[in-house]
């Protein structure tokens, strides 16, 4: 029912200590989760000592010369290392965010880096997104029109219908705001999350779709749209300044205006 | 979630089916709407019960009881009594949804409506003994 305590194997434990080679000038401390699925042991964390002047600015700089040069085994994903891909989320000093997007010097003291929050683990900080990739896939966010396109090119927009589209089409889907919100940490298996349903309300505003009915009758749920608590985690988090909490604001809109 | 996890039990079916589940329950919006109107409601009508309170600070039954025998004051007693207990189980209901989980979740939601149910019924049961009781008693 109602759970108040960690299950045992995810009681974290002190980890390994590298300290920063002799002769470093400008050292931060960086505390790492790890977690292996090879053998039984309970996570823990890890502590590198970084001379932050011999590495690039950012987070996953660090990570990228920790795995370089001091412990190979440490895992993570990464690919475009500028905040377009989506890869590097995770929860750097307790607070979800593209690695590649954070300044280590905008940090105080020792840094805290955690595999985005309540989600099943991979290996150290990958998590396991398998199910917000399938919520989105179960939203359909793909344009639905009958309407045979013109023969001769492209479905039209104006400019002013093409503008609601913004602020949801940069979304990456790196998942930063779904795994901040305790709605979806409670009832994940239910609630389709922030990034899902902005999502889902880029296809309902966007003005060639013609399903927008079909798309507010699926969203109409106690749990997949309606576990929203307006918390307004997913916003403060974006590491793209979106405001998903905006966009599922206006998806209740739509499901009141039909209904009154 | 985890089909790994030694706390749960294996699972086999897909991400997408689990996804969509057992589909919309096609509710929530009525839920979405008297949470507001209810909240908006309770903000004019507390008021005025509040005012009325310290109107009467000290008086005696026989005066309480005259101005609940007056229509406006038992009509606005027994709506804030009702609205009252209706925000209580939409609100409650939500907290429910939020930490209740499993085999318990369908009982505790019954549980709220059954609960909230009988406390409003008994306050309005107790706002019409106020307001009809002098006349029932000297009739």
């Amino acid at each position: 029912m109602v759970e108040l305590k960690l299950p045992r194997n995810s009681t974290v434990g002190k980890g390994q200590f590298f300290p920063a080679p002799a002769g470093s000038k400008n050292v931060r401390t960086f505390k790492i989760y790890r977690w292996t699925p090879d053998d039984d042991s309970n996570p823990v964390m890890d502590t590198y000592e970084i001379d932050i002047d011999s590495i690039g600015p950012m987070v996953l700089d660090a990570l990228i010369h920790i795995k370089n040069d001091v412990d190979p085994t440490l895992t993570f994903r990464r690919s475009c290392r500028e905040g377009i891909c989506g890869s590097c989320a995770m929860n750097i000093d307790g607070e979800n965010t593209l690695a590649c997007l954070k300044p280590v010097r905008d940090m105080q003291g020792d840094i805290l880096i955690n595999p985005l929050p309540h989600m099943p683990i991979v290996k150290d900080l990958v998590s396991n997104l398998d199910g917000a990739y399938a919520q989105l896939r179960s939203i359909e966010p793909w344009m639905k029109a009958d309407s045979a396109p013109p023969p001769d090119g492209e479905r039209l927009q104006s400019p002013e219908e093409r503008a609601k589209l913004d602020g949801m089409w940069e979304c990456i889907l790196c998942f930063c705001c779904t795994t901040s919100c305790p709605s979806y940490w409670w009832n994940g298996d239910r609630y389709l999350g922030p990034a899902t349903l902005l999502a889902a309300y880029r296809w309902i505003a966007d003005s060639r779709d013609e399903h927008q009915g079909d798309r507010l009758d699926a969203l109409e749920d106690t749990f997949k749209l309606y576990a929203c608590r307006t918390i307004m985690n997913c916003t403060q988090t974006c590491p793209k300044g979106l405001n998903p909490a905006k966009a599922i604001g206006r998806i209740k809109e739509l499901q009141v205006e039909r209904k009154l | 979630m985890n089909a790994t996890s030694p706390t749960h039990h294996t699972v086999m079916r897909s991400q997408l089916g689990r996804a969509r589940g057992l589909g919309s329950g096609h509710s929530g919006t009525d839920h979405w709407i008297v949470e507001r109107v209810s909240a908006a409601s309770l903000l004019p009508l507390s008021g005025w019960f509040v005012i009325q309170m310290f109107r009467l600070g000290g008086e005696d039954y026989e005066k309480v009881a005259r101005w609940g025998g007056k229509p406006v004051n038992a009509t606005l007693l027994a709506a804030l009594v009702a609205t009252s207990f209706y925000h209580a189980e939409v609100g409650l209901q939500v907290i429910v949804d939020d930490y209740v989980h499993g085999k318990a979740h369908a009982p505790a939601k019954l549980l709220v409506k059954i609960g909230t149910g009988l406390l409003g019924l008994l306050g309005i049961f107790s706002v019409l003994k106020l307001a009809l009781g002098r006349t029932a008693a000297k009739g």
